[in-house]
């Protein structure tokens, strides 16, 4: 028998033995929470939302409780797709096959915080921002910061193996993370760390399997504690922005930047020309900035106050000999601040005629070597122009390129674009898809990588991660496989339903 | 007494235009050209106070975010300034 109206594709006996689980007050099943819980911010043809809402919502209070409706849905072969905030651009939290979404932002607490180990253990269902509020009573900071600081949480910053602001300082998620306790596709618990040691950072034991159950998008398990590694809270901050009147001389002033070896230096951004003539829109900082401004990069840096200030005297000395016209203090302090939250900026796009359209933004992203920033720019600008004239729905909103590391090796090289959703039809998307695909080609064409933030498992892109990871990829499958034999956890993703498919 | 405040309130002062495509109505807050936005969007409005109140909210965001991430935001005007004098950069 099954249920009709709320959960639909579940059966009563499910649906009993969830509320047995969890109590009946976390199992939801409202158009409302299961609706709210359908999509993630990155824009898509809404006519199409209902294709992804999932017959169910769970809360669970504990990784116990997560293991038990991991079982459930095993023996039952009910598809499950785990959710922490939903701010991930990929679809990850997407449920592409209905099914039961966990949602685990009840386990939020803070369990420990190690005060002589500088380590702090955690429910991944916390926001980091607000563990920072009570690790900043202490003097400590747990320094990952995606542009959706506020709102995202740690579980799903391990799930998508997530790129941080700060991390040529500090490092991204995969070094921040010490280890995680974690529910595989069959229900069972385990810890996957450096080694066996819940705060070790550094093991030559066994397999590294915190980078496998890493940036899985959902596909290999739900992680339900996390033991993180403190920093003290910087005594100081520096972040200049700086203008250029054209792209060669920022491009080469951001690679000294990233290759002067200052240890507080915590990243550079470049942004170009299509992105200065979106900030003029809408932004305080640049609709009053000359013509001539025709390129902006930034530095920041942290750490002590004597160390900053030493590195911020050699940072500022090296974009004056490239040429770089220093913004002033009051853009360069509000512009960086800005950058914890971009999630809250609104978004006004443009029509060929120039008339305001509220467009979504969607931002592409791969992982580019310095060397490769000029060429990938061209033709990733090229594509996008190719889209609006044909679907004038969709809008280039400029290019910015951002240091990964303290090298200077590689940059998060982004493109966004404004897609004006409520007018997305069949054929505009499929034209889409087709251009991320184009886009994830380029960035491969350059030796580069798919994504270095957002994840490569929405369509277009996804296409192309078995020609990126060659052989990798089938290796992708066969643990995909091992580990998940019935695809009950988010099915549909990467593409591993291959896995399971007969050899012809 | 309420009349009077609204009519206040809702009378904006006279825009400036600052770019082909923004006007400035209060100092430094700056916005996207009505003309601009006839079509697809309508433009809100806004009492006078509360304009001021956001753009007042959002510095306020800035200076929480900065605070929350350092004791202190370093001058890069005041470093450049020492630059400059010549003592300091190498």
């Amino acid at each position: 028998m099954t249920i009709t109206g709320t959960a639909p594709q579940l059966s009563d006996r499910v649906l009993a033995e969830l509320t047995d689980a969890l109590g009946g007050e976390y199992v939801l099943t409202s158009k409302t929470a299961r609706y709210n819980r359908a999509r993630v911010p990155a824009p898509f043809p809404v006519h199409r939302w209902r294709e992804r809402v999932p017959d169910l919502v769970v809360m669970p209070g504990s990784a116990e409780e997560v293991a038990e409706v991991v079982r459930i849905a095993n023996a039952h072969r009910i598809p499950i797709v785990p959710r922490d905030g939903g701010t991930g651009l990929t679809d990850g939290a997407v449920p592409e096959r209905r099914g039961i979404v966990v949602d685990v932002k009840r386990m939020n607490d803070i369990k420990e915080i190690d005060l002589d180990n500088r380590t702090c253990t955690v429910g991944t269902g916390i926001n980091m921002l607000k563990l920072n509020e009570v690790l900043g009573t202490h003097g400590l900071i747990y320094p990952d910061d995606p542009a959706s600081y506020p709102c995202s949480l740690v579980g799903g910053r391990i799930g998508t193996s997530g790129w941080s602001l700060v991390g040529s300082r500090f490092g991204h998620t995969r070094d921040l993370v010490l280890s995680f306790e974690l529910v595989l596709p069959t229900g069972k618990l385990i810890r996957v760390g450096d080694g066996g040691g819940r705060k070790v950072s550094k093991s030559s034991s066994g397999y590294q399997l915190k980078h496998l159950f890493m940036g899985h998008q959902g596909t290999l398990g739900i992680a339900t504690e996390a033991t993180l590694k403190l920093y003290p809270k910087p005594e100081a901050e520096f972040s200049p922005f700086w203008a250029f009147s054209d792209f060669d001389s920022a491009y080469r002033c951001v690679g000294e930047l990233a290759r002067a070896g200052v240890a507080t230096f915590a990243g550079a951004v470049l942004f170009d020309e299509w992105k200065v003539d979106y900030l003029r829109r809408d932004d305080e900082a640049y609709i009053p900035q000359p013509a001539d401004v025709r390129a902006l990069v930034c530095a920041v840096a942290y750490g002590n106050d004597d160390e900053v200030r030493a590195g911020g005297r050699r940072l500022l000395r090296i974009a004056r000999d490239a040429g770089a016209r220093y913004l002033g203090d009051e853009i360069s302090h509000g512009d960086w601040a800005a950058r914890h939250d971009r999630y809250a900026t609104p978004l006004h796009g443009r029509t060929l005629a120039g008339q305001v359209a509220p467009m979504s933004w969607h931002c592409e992203d791969a992982a580019v070597n310095y060397t490769n920033l000029p060429a990938v720019r061209r033709e990733w600008h090229a594509i996008v122009a190719r889209l609006r004239d044909k679907h004038p729905i969709f809008d280039d909103w400029g290019m910015f390129f951002y240091t990964s590391a303290d090298t200077g090796v590689d940059y998060l090289t982004e493109i966004d674009v404004g897609i004006w959703e409520q007018e997305l039809d069949d054929a505009a998307w499929a034209a889409w898809v087709d251009a991320k695909r184009d886009i994830a080609a380029v960035a491969l064409n350059h030796g580069g990588s798919i994504s270095a933030c957002h994840g490569s498992c929405r369509e277009g892109e996804v296409d192309l991660v078995p020609l990126e990871l060659g052989g990798g990829y089938d290796v992708m499958l066969q643990v995909k496989k091992a580990l998940d034999p019935n695809n009950i956890m988010n099915p549909g993703k990467y593409g591993l339903q291959r896995a399971y498919e007969e050899a012809p | 007494m309420s009349a009077y405040r609204y009519d206040e309130q809702h009378t904006p002062p006279p825009a400036r235009q600052v770019t082909d495509v923004a006007v400035e109505r209060f100092e430094h807050i700056f916005e996207v050209d009505p003309k601009l936005m006839t079509v697809h969007v309508a433009q809100q409005l806004f009492p006078n106070w509360d304009t001021l109140r956001i753009a007042a909210s959002r510095g306020d965001h800035l200076e929480w975010m900065h605070r929350h991430w350092a004791t202190e935001v370093v001058s890069g005007q005041e470093l450049l300034d020492e630059l400059d004098a010549g003592d300091g950069g190498r």
